[in-house]
């Protein structure tokens, strides 16, 4: 496969960086990333995707845009309430960059039908807005050996982990008893700053073309934590627990 | 013996983002939080984490120990 004269300006930035060049972005060009969650983190990591050149991009949410979105999924328009999420997203982003395929998936994840969903994903993204779906994504990455990049907000607050199979600690490293987790506040009840899934959100694409470009260091052994009040990022070291599920293999 | 306790988000408000302590043997997480005012009401599904390893109330600290306590980010 040649780059289009199109595609050679499109992707020059990328292209000028010798750890990519263009055998890098055409490495983009033929992977696949599955968005979890078209909302606050889905909309930027959707469009820098896009953005980059991610050759096949699914998407999975089963809301339609409502106007109390709209403070930070910067995927929509005020037209675009009462539409379909990923249907309006598939639009946006073929719109933005027609080398890239979009899957749609208007539907709930669930145990049932997670693997076969997931199944031939490069990376999962954890985009979602609950941790019960957050585990099953968990689960199923590690049990199909695919990376998952994890991300979730609060209020002025959010925190990022890569997860690698057999690498470093997963989710249920650090929530064992993570069912619990369905009383975590909500932002619908407790607010969200519109700019933070924005920043975590592109964290989260940085950790993807990590990996599929094969450069720089995955964030596989740290939950980086940001806190826009402060403007600061900490690093929490995290050791994998020994009796977790990610250690059985 | 000292310990190490690093707060995220609303926890640190009148309190501190990292502050080391020194504390008797035997010490355990939830007498540190109480130490803070941290109620367990506050903690409830919090994250407690020591040195990086998911921890409870009733973990008793050691000489070096990083006490990291944060309430989980569910929102996407």
């Amino acid at each position: 496969m040649t780059l289009s004269q199109d595609q050679l300006k499109r992707y020059s930035r990328h292209l000028a960086l010798k750890e990519v060049g263009e055998a890098g972005q055409k490495k983009l060009l033929h992977s696949k990333v599955l968005l979890v969650g078209a909302g606050g983190l889905g909309s930027p990591v959707s469009y820098y995707l896009a953005a980059a050149g991610i050759g096949t991009i699914g998407i999975l949410d089963s809301d339609r845009v409502d106007f109390s979105n709209l403070n930070r999924q910067i995927l929509y328009k005020t037209k675009d309430v009462g539409q379909v999420k990923v249907e309006r997203a598939k639009i946006q982003l073929e719109e933005l960059n027609p080398d890239v395929k979009v899957n749609t998936y208007f539907l709930r994840l669930n145990r049932e039908n997670a693997e076969e969903i997931c199944s031939g994903y490069d990376v999962i993204v954890d985009c979602l807005d609950n941790f019960a779906t957050r585990f099953i994504i968990n689960d199923i990455c590690l049990k199909l050996n695919i990376p998952m990049v994890h991300a979730g907000v609060y209020k002025y607050f959010g925190q990022t982990l890569t997860v690698i199979p057999g690498q470093g600690p997963c989710l249920r490293c650090i929530y064992p008893d993570g069912e619990r987790l369905d009383q975590a506040p909500s932002c619908a009840y407790d607010g969200l700053i519109g700019v933070i899934p924005g920043v975590l959100g592109t964290l989260q694409v940085m950790e993807i073309l990590k990996l599929l470009l094969g450069i720089g260091e995955a964030n596989k052994d740290s939950l980086l934590y940001f806190d826009g009040l402060s403007l600061s990022f900490d690093r929490i070291k995290l050791n994998p627990r020994p009796d977790c599920i990610c250690r059985k293999k | 013996m000292k310990i190490t306790v690093k707060l995220f988000a609303f926890l640190r408000k009148g309190r501190f983002a990292a502050q080391e302590f020194n504390v008797k043997e035997g010490t355990t997480v939830e007498e540190i939080m109480s130490n803070l005012s941290i109620t367990k009401e506050e903690m409830k599904i919090g994250i407690i984490l020591v040195n990086g390893q998911h921890s409870t109330f009733q973990t008793v600290l050691h000489e070096g120990d990083v006490l990291s306590l944060f309430p989980p980010a569910a929102g996407g």
